[in-house]
């Protein structure tokens, strides 16, 4: 009980933080300029595909070091040519296009690299178990992926919080026009915020490919998730996205690795029904079998009750 | 008789008192000025009047029941039309639409999705006219978003009268008009007045004591006095708020 | 009566379509059309009209369709009997109901937290779709037979082209309806909550009940649209229900142009198309959809249906004729152009294996083809870039407003 308790917990975190990384520069990119990009797991997964690209010629920790920088590059390329002209259509529009950015950028990777699961390893300096506890092991590489993200808040939170471009960058976000007459280029900030989140959504492929596997689908799967955790932390809050984050991840690993169902409260009310009853898919519903959905359910409930999200800020 | 009534208004905003316990009285059929300082909290009054804002303390009666934290709807819904400082049109509808839209719930259509509105004749002849009161029939059928700036002042006049409301409430009519633009709106603000109670919120001095039959002085919150023109002109404390009538010919501004 | 004349015409090539097109494949891409047009507009009605953007319309579209197969196996094995004329009602009723319910709470705000709902109960839906087999089916989904019903005058609906006739009589009547709504109180509060819902309550009017009404309106018609579909294909699975389906009747209305009532109909029309015809040319027309779709939201953003409405201005001066040529020479080479690209795209395809591109045979191998190809790209691009400036001078012409605006009130 205990073992299983600590493992999901482990690999919780590691997906937490995962989508945190996610998380982060979406709420960047909607704080700055108030788009929620639908396209922004699909600069994850190109962050995945270019650093395996990368990685059959130059090994993975060049295309740690170098995808990223590509992913950052495309994406402040579409911000200063495609986001910033539709963004004068209004926040529908925008929308839209990101949606549709999404739906291009899916068919490109399968033209450019094909439909099958690209086999996209973990370095082997990093394939050793890390630690063993009661009796399993916990790979050096998910432990390398929790350093990363950490690591990359860190820097992220101080250059925010201390450095001067941060100080402006912040201000932008709030005060665009104030910032702008203070003789700042304020379109290239939005056009650095954005290339740095799409990066961050970058490294998040780069390091989560070899583990969630890297394939075309790899950015619908994470995508809709990432949106949850945004709307629910609260849109434009990097604390809230920070907490939901961990929260969705936690939650989903527990809920996967329980055995917990509708079962069990049934037999907790003394209730009992037949096989045959026209609502048996209800009552034998397990966790493991709704984990996929909670986010959405959380979604649609924080929505409803709260919906300016659990810290949110900037409302719509 | 008082048409609004506002008993001990008060607004905060987190610690910052906006309004400070304000009662007035608008007599119905008058035309009441309420004037003051850049951030005395003018148009926070209207927002609180109009049901945009909820009160922190207080009650406003409108003909005698009760309006306070309404939504907006009700509220108009009851005889109450504002105009707003930006002007607030649905730009993608045509001139004569966004009239006409001001004059469906008077004319009892609610939400319907059974009466065809092209053969309203009565809603469309009065819509018409509307237009040609306040000179914009020629364009009709322009989407609103792309008049000119003083036409689309018109049209929010217009779209604020054209519920019937017998308490239309302005705020900033003319502002960003030129002299003779300002004009020849404030002789349209008189004409389709006629008969209601007109509240307005205006800097310039001179539209105020044009127009106005009372005026109220609206300082950090407070209405620090109330009376005919004359006797707001008069007194000190109005002439201490404002440094000398020259200050007061500014057009614009922002408020709270 | 000029809109009557278009209405009588709209019926006539909906019901004449299958004399002209008679072979099998046109009239599975006719019925396919039919489904899509009540889908699209039961979308505008939401996205269009009321400034809503919602990803998860499936859910009502599938939802009917859901219903009304189960109605079909129900009539079959006649545990009720009516015609399956009515068959699309039922969808609709059914879509409806779920719009009531899911409605009462997502109608509050418009703007991003209604697409954050609408994605949210979309996923929920098309999940529960797939735990609740007994209903859904689980991923083989349900299937039924249509001619167990009463006969219609005597019509059976053994046939595809029956079934066309029966669509296209509930498409036209769709159509009727969804257009009468604009002309309503309701729907046209529901342009001015778009446009400006801040407004509307000052004018009386609740954004949030008017929303609700454009909602549950497009939820029955997007039901109606599940229910054809079911007629047609006798089967339906979780895939109706789900993001990629709401994500294609976005794209639909998109394309064919949100702002116009007729946009949707456009877009359906060639979606259809594309997805029938080109899917049999190219396997990538996938990739060129995603293309064609980025390049309309930035630069058609009013869609097919805004460009063509965008020479209104010069067909009403009857300058509509000075643009042909200016057209010509810039339209001719952008083609050229694209082609190019995407006969480059396909020799990247193909790697090696010749393959027919329209009337020619292109190998990415041959080194004279690449020669080829870029030659004929670079020059089309050029041609273009020198005839645009003709073009935008001619069309500024055409479109001058010839009186000065006149200023201020009075």
């Amino acid at each position: 009980m205990l073992e299983v308790f600590v493992f999901s917990t482990l690999n919780g975190l590691v997906t937490g933080l995962l989508l945190f990384m996610l998380a982060s520069g979406l709420t960047l990119i909607f704080s700055m300029m108030g788009v929620l990009n639908f396209a922004h797991a699909s600069f994850y997964m190109l962050g995945a595909y270019f650093a395996y690209s990368i990685s059959l010629k130059l090994g993975f920790w060049a295309g740690l070091l170098l995808a990223p920088l590509l992913v950052g590059t495309f994406g402040a390329l579409v911000e200063r040519y495609a986001l910033r002209r539709v963004h004068a259509h209004g926040h529908v529009a925008e929308l839209v296009f990101t949606f549709g950015l999404a739906f291009l950028i899916e068919e490109a990777v399968q033209f450019f690299w094909g439909a099958d699961t690209k086999n996209y390893q973990s370095p082997d300096l990093l394939d050793f178990p890390l630690f063993t506890l009661f009796g399993q092991e916990f790979s050096a590489y998910r432990g390398f992926m929790i350093t990363i993200s950490v690591g990359i808040f860190l820097a992220l939170y101080y250059v925010l919080t201390r450095s001067r471009i941060g100080i402006i960058i912040q201000a932008a976000i709030t005060h665009p026009h104030t910032v702008a007459n203070l003789g700042h280029n304020v379109p290239l900030i939005f056009m650095a915020v954005f290339g740095v989140g799409t990066a961050l959504a970058g490294v998040a492929g780069v390091i989560a490919g070899p583990v969630l596997t890297t394939f075309p689908g790899m950015a619908v799967v994470l995508g809709s998730i990432v949106f949850v955790i945004v709307v629910i932390g609260g849109l434009g809050s990097l604390g809230g996205a920070f907490v939901a984050s961990l929260m969705i991840g936690l939650l989903q690993s527990y809920a996967i690795a329980s055995n917990l169902g509708m079962p069990d409260l049934l037999n907790l009310l003394g209730l009992e029904f037949s096989r045959d009853h026209p609502l048996n898919d209800l009552w034998t519903l397990t966790l493991p079998q709704i984990a996929p959905v909670l986010p959405f359910l959380l979604l649609v409930l924080v929505l409803i009750f709260r919906p300016t999200g659990l810290a949110g800020k900037r409302e719509e | 008789m008082s048409i609004l009534s506002l008993h001990n208004v008060s607004k905060s905003f987190g610690k910052t008192e906006i309004i400070r316990g304000v009662n007035l009285d608008i007599q119905a059929g008058e035309r009441h000025a309420i004037i003051g300082p850049n951030g005395a909290g003018k148009s926070t009054l209207f927002h609180l009047i109009s049901g945009k804002y909820q009160l922190s303390s207080g009650r406003i009666t409108f003909r005698d029941r009760e309006i306070q934290n309404l939504p907006p709807y009700e509220i108009a819904r009851l005889g109450l039309a504002r105009s707003f400082q930006v002007t607030n049109i649905f730009p993608r509808l045509s001139v004569f639409e966004n009239v006409r839209c001001g004059m469906l719930w008077k004319q009892g259509l609610g939400y319907s999705f059974r009466h065809l509105l092209g053969s309203q004749t009565e809603l469309n002849v009065r819509a018409m006219q509307l237009l040609e009161e306040i000179n914009l029939a020629d364009r009709a059928d322009f989407p609103a978003g792309e008049l000119a700036y003083a036409q689309q002042r018109a049209l929010e006049l217009g779209v604020a009268i054209a519920s019937g409301a017998d308490l239309i409430m302005l705020d900033e009519p003319v502002a960003g008009m030129s002299l003779s633009e300002a004009e020849a709106a404030v002789s349209l603000i008189r004409k389709i007045t006629e008969g209601k109670t007109l509240v307005m919120v205006e800097h310039d001095m001179n539209i105020v004591f044009g127009v106005a039959d009372r005026i109220s002085v609206l300082v950090y919150g407070e209405i620090i006095a109330s009376g005919s023109p004359q006797a707001v002109r008069a007194n000190p404390k109005v002439q201490e708020a404002y440094l000398g009538e020259a200050a007061l010919a500014e057009a614009g501004g922002n408020d709270a | 009566m000029g809109r009557f004349a278009a209405w009588v015409g709209y019926l006539i090539v909906l019901l004449g379509l299958p004399q002209l097109f008679d072979s099998v494949l046109a009239i599975t891409i006719l019925n396919q059309m039919a489904i899509a047009i009540v889908f699209a507009l039961s979308y505008n009605m939401l996205l269009g009209q009321g400034g809503m953007l919602s990803f998860g319309h499936a859910v009502y579209f599938g939802l009917g369709g859901f219903m009304a197969v189960h109605a079909l196996i129900m009539i079959e094995f006649e545990t009720v009997y009516f015609s399956i004329t009515l068959i699309p009602l039922v969808g609709g009723l059914i879509g409806l109901m779920a719009a009531i319910f899911i409605g009462s709470f997502s109608t509050h705000k418009a703007g991003t937290v209604f697409a954050m709902i609408s994605l949210g109960i979309g996923e929920l839906v098309a999940a529960s779709s797939l735990i609740f087999v007994s209903f859904f089916g689980g991923e083989a989904g349900v299937s039924a037979d249509r001619t167990f019903g009463p006969p219609f005058f005597g019509i059976e609906f053994f046939q595809d082209v029956e079934i066309y006739y029966l669509s296209a009589g509930w498409v036209f009547v769709s159509t009727v309806f969804m257009y009468l709504f604009t002309q309503t109180p309701a729907g046209r509060m529901a342009n001015a909550v778009r446009d400006n819902p801040e407004r509307a309550e000052f004018i009386g009017y609740s954004a949030r009940r008017v929303r609700f009404i454009s909602f549950c309106t497009s939820g029955f018609f997007a039901g109606v649209a599940g229910g054809l579909f079911a007629l047609n294909y006798e089967f339906i699975t979780e895939e109706n229900l789900n993001a990629v389906t709401s994500g294609r009747v976005l794209l639909m209305a998109y394309i064919g142009g949100l702002g116009y009532f007729i946009g949707p109909i456009i877009g359906a029309v060639l979606l259809t198309l594309m997805n029938s015809l080109l899917s049999n040319y190219t396997e990538l027309w996938m990739l060129y959809l995603g293309i064609m779709f980025v390049l309309t939201v930035l630069f058609l953003p009013r869609g097919f249906a805004g460009f063509i409405m965008m020479h209104q201005t010069a067909w009403l001066r009857g300058k509509l004729s000075s643009l042909i040529r200016p057209y010509l020479i810039t339209g001719i080479p952008a083609i050229m152009f694209s082609g190019s690209i995407l006969a480059a795209i396909e020799m990247l395809h193909h790697n090696g294996e010749p393959f027919g591109f329209l009337f020619l045979t292109l190998d990415s191998g041959s080194m004279l083809h690449w020669l080829g190809l870029t030659t004929v790209g670079a020059a089309s691009y050029f041609a273009c870039r020198r005839s645009i400036g003709q073009l935008k001078a001619a069309w500024e012409e055409a479109n001058r407003v010839g009186d000065a605006t006149e200023g201020g009130p009075g």
